[in-house]
């Protein structure tokens, strides 16, 4: 019962293996679980929802992941140091400890900020003057400044964020959550991605992937553009009425052979009127032009900077008001100057990335909190490390992994407080540190999962999101 | 005696490790049985048993009570043994052929035919390139191609086409650099421990790091592909399940501790000198705006890298290479049992030795000094004894044939995964391999001959369902969707545009820009010049692993960043999309139709029939000739044809 293959092939062939098969090692309520997350009981629809494991813990039905790829800087954004300005220009004390970077050598001098922060909202917490907008949500956030993982290149970080591993082909987060629930629409993908246009991660398409789990768990990446969906729209030349008729001439021929217990063909007839109804009703999910003016100019759309962001942001609230389950508007894309990798200079750089992202982040907050909808989302935003203390060349910031700051916000997070420090100069995580399989278990429990339960039988072992056993941030739960 | 000690100090030796009997009585452990086949009372059940697969099936039916399904229609056959042995449907010339030929050996002439045919190695070499992870490209993040990798995957399919006896085809891929140095077959086929993805990061390179993910992924695939065990488990510490020591993985990875990546080139001096010509003032160019972007502005950066993507465009085509392995005594990597797989945490050091529970009690390991080290390896797995190549092998065929293994986790044969539904035939089988001189066609045939492999799948048997619902027992055969390669490969076919050309470099195609917009580096998808390469058989379609096909992917082609056993049969909305609005089936319906009109004359009754007989290898039934006449009085030929591609009876082998 360890495969690659674990089935979607045929429910009963797969419980029955489970269950019943001939001198097959029966594992009890895992393979149970995995039984029956392969589809639910007498639904033809694989991705119909599925309960959560936990339901005294589940806060959140959707999560939407603010992914800032490329690694956004702490000591710019949510951490402040005001140590590091007094040590600006200096060597690093060696009471601070070492750090292993990717370019940076010993011999680079420390960097102080530009950047001011001040006091927001009733909690007080602190954030830097890139995020004005943001500011305006911090009592809705529960900051976590002692984030750290374990790689210091972009792809391997990049796997280990989304997929709890260093290597790829493993599943995402993204997949996980739909094998674990599956998802509430039947006319939009279930996990979607909307990548930068400016272009791809370092760590490709497999950091999001579905890696072992059933195809039916993949991401669907969103073009950019009014489009998003690929074969979501008919060839040229042929109208919904014709196409209509030829999918029922499709039914008809199917069903004029077919044995009445087929489940599997009936699937496969199944899918045709699942995919009809994607057709006919993702558009207008897609069309944003429906919305108010007042709303459109909340997320800056029509705004040069921050149109395009704000787009998708958007898109991002009307997936989740539609059940979409997981959604990751991705900032950055490209080349490392397009993304937060700001090795050349920090300033120029966050100024531009947080131009266009600070606005229309903290509308999405605000929208869906005005809609009701946050409660039951969970917002997430961070990138794949942080930045390094000391200076890149003049004014540039490596990559760090060590100490770096994330934060949190809805589906049942505690927020306006913030959590965890780093050291004086921004270099370690002193302070409760927690590493990414801590934010996959926080997200997890927050959609009712728990990691072991949430588990696949895979080349004789049993995986999961989290290779070493993460804790919950119970501060912010 | 100072020395010896002297090197005790110096690095502990794992223990030798002794293994419990329990532990070595697992099935897939032990020493083949040479199982009696079964014999029978009643002359009907004599008939039915036609060959000693059948005689196996048959016993085991008969313990159940049940009784196997009557054969499969003549039509249905032909197009099942089609797409069984060269991924193809029959033409409909060749269904007429055969049902017509009445005579008793027509059966075993098609399969002769086929396992002859040039595409039998097309379809059987994908079976193996699943198992073995194939892809053209290192993923990660550069995802840089590896430009000679096609000569590998051609070298599988001469392997099947040709019968290379299995044992040789092992030894060739893990140690052809050793057994035959000089020959390109051989230094090709070695290119298999270069297979797994490779990291090559920017900036500083840990290169303990990146030599112990090589030697990782070299050791792994031994486990999945050839011996049939989770090894890799046993790379962090002792086999939570299987008699698989930690030490025993380090021991094999220690075959592999001088085998270092070499491209030999394949060109004449005068090219190779013609080439550096060409390629030297481009290079500096290169160098001159990489320097250049040292301190430039993100705009002016962004400049320099969309010139310098110009200008790397103008390099020649890299010259042929073969990517071997070969062995470098000098820098041999040193092997220690590294704690939780850590490259920094090393713990004893070990030697070359074959997995312990295969030994007797503390055997030890080989000399270090062996010259062959990988070729000693080969030599061990496909020794005739060897209790797990064989078994694994033949059932990787029989799951081949019947979508199931006879053990049904076909990459663990350890306690965690299936036990086999039929021990002695599987025994049976793998004994057959074995004094065949290792010759899987020589497998194919028992199999293809069988009453067993020619029963119906479409069969109401209430009582046999009932006991067996998985037809694990084989009480019928076993109806499966087409595979993604057959379904697009299948419609090129019935749309007549399929390019049968074998071999070479493998084809890029144009795809949704939107896709090739997200590769780090969009550059690296150049469709083919040649229009005619992008309706080539799908086994020449490049793989690359951050950039899977839509369709293949959408049809559950496998990821190859793993070894896959099985592939998923999935069923989903996305599918219907592919196959309703994509392009590929867009296209192909539109030819289809075209030849529907050509081939078939004006009258849509014969349309139909023909577009039939292409598409399921049958003529239409009276519903569904009515139903399609119907279809055609308003909608037009492409929709229909259109339709034709998209029906179950198209998607599904009975």
């Amino acid at each position: 019962m360890s495969e690659h293959s674990r089935i979607t092939r045929n429910r009963r062939e797969f419980l029955c293996d489970a269950f019943c098969g001939f001198g097959a090692l029966a594992l009890g309520t895992m393979l149970q679980q995995q039984a029956l997350r392969a589809a639910p009981l007498g639904n033809m629809n694989p991705l119909a929802p599925k309960a959560a494991d936990m339901p005294d813990k589940a806060k959140a039905k959707a999560v939407v992941f603010l992914f800032m790829s490329g690694g956004p800087s702490h000591m710019e954004t949510f951490d402040p140091k005001p140590l590091l300005n007094k040590l600006n220009g200096q060597k690093r004390p060696a009471s601070f400890g070492e750090a292993k970077y990717q370019f940076v050598t010993s011999e680079a001098k420390l960097l102080g900020t530009k950047r001011t922060f001040k006091r927001y909202g009733k909690s007080g917490i602190e954030v830097s003057d890139l995020f004005p907008h943001m500011a305006e949500c911090v009592d809705d956030m529960a900051v976590i400044r002692s984030c750290y993982a374990d790689m210091v290149v972009h792809s391997a970080a990049q796997y280990q964020l989304f997929t709890g591993r260093v290597i790829p082909g493993f599943p995402s987060m993204g997949s996980w959550t739909l094998y674990g629930l599956g998802s509430e629409s039947d006319s939009l993908p279930a996990y979607v991605v909307m990548p930068d246009p400016h272009g791809a991660q370092e760590a490709g398409q497999p950091m999001y992937a579905n890696g072992f789990l059933p195809a039916i768990y993949q991401p669907t990446f969103f073009r950019p553009g009014d489009k998003p969906v690929l074969n979501l729209d008919l060839p040229a030349g042929v109208s919904m009425t014709e196409r209509k008729k030829t999918l029922d001439f499709i039914r008809g021929l199917n069903q004029a052979n077919m044995a009445p217990d087929d489940s599997e063909y009936a699937a496969r007839i199944n899918a045709y009127d699942l995919a009809f109804k994607m057709q006919t009703e993702a558009p207008a999910v897609f069309d944003l032009s429906t919305e108010p003016q007042e709303t459109l100019d909340m997320y800056g759309i029509g705004k040069p900077v921050t149109d395009d962001y704000g787009r998708r942001c958007l898109l991002s609230r009307r997936l989740i008001e539609k059940g979409v389950r997981f959604v990751c508007p991705v900032s950055g894309g490209g080349t490392g100057v397009l993304q937060w990798d700001a090795h050349d200079d920090i300033e120029e750089n966050h100024l531009r990335m947080a131009a266009q992202t600070d606005q229309p982040i903290a509308a999405l907050m605000k929208d869906l909190k005005r809609r009701g909808l946050l409660d039951t989302t969970l917002v997430v935003w961070g990138g794949e490390f942080g930045r390094s203390p000391e200076s890149q060349g003049s004014k540039g910031r490596d990559h760090h992994n060590l100490g770096f700051s994330m934060w949190m916000a809805g589906g049942g997070i505690k927020g306006g407080q913030v959590v965890g420090a780093t050291d004086e100069i921004g270099l370690k995580a002193v302070e409760s540190p927690y590493h990414f399989r801590d934010v996959h278990t926080t997200i997890l429990n927050q959609l009712g999962l728990s990691q072991d339960a949430l588990s696949y039988m895979h080349q004789g072992r049993k995986e999961r999101l989290t290779e070493v056993h993460g804790k919950v941030i119970s501060e912010i739960v | 005696m100072l020395v010896f000690s002297a090197l005790l100090a110096a690095e502990t030796i794992a223990p030798l490790g002794t293994y419990k009997p329990a532990e070595r009585r697992h099935w897939a452990f032990v020493k083949r049985s040479q199982p009696e086949v079964p014999k029978f009372a009643s002359a009907a059940d004599r008939t039915w048993a036609r060959n000693p697969v059948d005689a196996f099936i048959l016993a085991r039916l008969k313990k159940e009570d049940l009784r196997p399904s009557p054969p499969a229609d003549r039509a249905t056959l032909i197009r099942r043994v089609y797409f069984d042995l060269t991924g193809l449907p029959p033409t409909p010339r060749d269904v007429a052929q055969f049902v017509a030929d009445k005579s008793p050996d027509s059966y075993t002439k098609l399969v002769d035919r086929l396992l002859d045919s040039p595409h039998y190695g097309e379809r059987w070499g994908q079976h193996w390139l699943d198992v073995v992870r194939f892809a053209e490209t290192d993923g990660f993040e550069y995802d840089t191609q590896r430009k000679d990798a096609w000569r590998y995957r051609d070298y599988v399919i001469r392997a099947f086409q040709n019968d290379k006896p299995f044992d040789r085809f092992v030894t060739e891929q893990l140690a052809g650099d050793e057994v035959a140095p000089q020959e390109d077959e051989t230094l090709i086929a070695s290119g298999f421990n270069r297979l797994g993805p490779l990291r090559k990061n920017a900036g500083n390179q840990e290169v303990a790091s990146s030599r112990n993910e090589v030697l990782t992924e070299m050791t792994n695939v031994v486990g999945s592909a050839l011996l049939g065990v989770t090894l890799g488990c046993a790379r962090c510490h002792d086999h939570k399940f299987d008699p698989i020591r930690q030490s025993d993985y380090y021991r094999i990875q220690a075959y592999f501790a001088a085998a270092q990546d070499k491209d030999l080139p394949r060109a004449s001096a005068e090219e190779q000198a013609a080439w550096k010509a060409k390629a030297e003032p481009i290079e500096a160019e290169i160098k001159k705006i990489r320097s250049s972007m040292k301190g430039s502005t993100p705009d002016q950066r962004e400049q320099l890298l969309k010139k310098m993507e110009e200008v790397q465009e103008k390099m020649p085509e890299p010259l042929p290479s073969v990517q071997a392995v070969v062995d470098n005594m000098q820098q041999k990597s040193s092997i220690h049992l590294l704690a939780r797989g850590d490259y920094q945490n090393k713990g004893d050091a070990v030697g070359m030795r074959p997995l312990g529970v295969l030994l007797p009690d503390a055997a030890p390991e080989l000399a270090q000094d062996i010259q062959k080290p990988r070729a000693e390896l080969a030599k061990w797995i496909t020794d005739p004894d060897n209790p797990l190549t064989a078994r694994v092998m033949v059932n990787r065929i029989w799951q081949g044939h019947f979508g199931r293994g006879i053990v049904a986790s076909p990459n663990d044969f350890g306690r965690m995964g299936e036990h086999p539904t039929h021990p002695e035939l599987l025994d049976f089988l793998a004994n057959e391999f074995v004094a065949s001189g290792f010759s899987v066609k020589h497998i194919h045939r028992l199999i293809l001959s069988s009453n067993a492999y020619r029963q119906a799948s479409a069969v109401a048997n209430t009582a046999a369902a009932e006991k067996d619902p998985d037809n694990k027992l084989l009480w019928k055969f076993n109806r499966r969707r087409l595979e993604a390669e057959e379904i697009r490969d299948a419609m090129l076919a019935a749309s007549g545009k399929l390019n049968e050309k074998a071999g070479g470099p493998s084809v890029m195609i144009p795809i949704d820009k939107g896709l090739v917009k997200a590769l780090y580096k969009p550059s690296q998808w150049v469709p083919a010049k040649d229009q005619a390469e992008y309706s080539r058989r799908s086994i020449y379609l490049i793989s690359k692993r951050n950039l899977h096909l839509p369709f293949m992917e959408v049809f559950d082609a496998p990821d190859s960043l793993a070894s896959c056993p099985r592939r998923e049969s999935s069923t989903h909305a996305p599918q219907a999309l592919e196959l309703m609005n994509g392009t590929l089936s867009n296209q192909q319906a539109e030819a289809l139709a075209k030849r529907l009109e050509t081939e078939a004359g004006p009258g849509p009754r014969k349309q139909v029939d023909l577009a039939y007989r292409l598409v399921r290898g049958r003529a239409p039934n009276p519903k569904e000739m009515q139903q399609s006449l119907a279809f055609l009085k308003t909608q037009s030929r492409r929709e229909f044809a259109l339709a034709m591609l998209n029906l179950n009876a198209f998607l599904y082998v009975n």
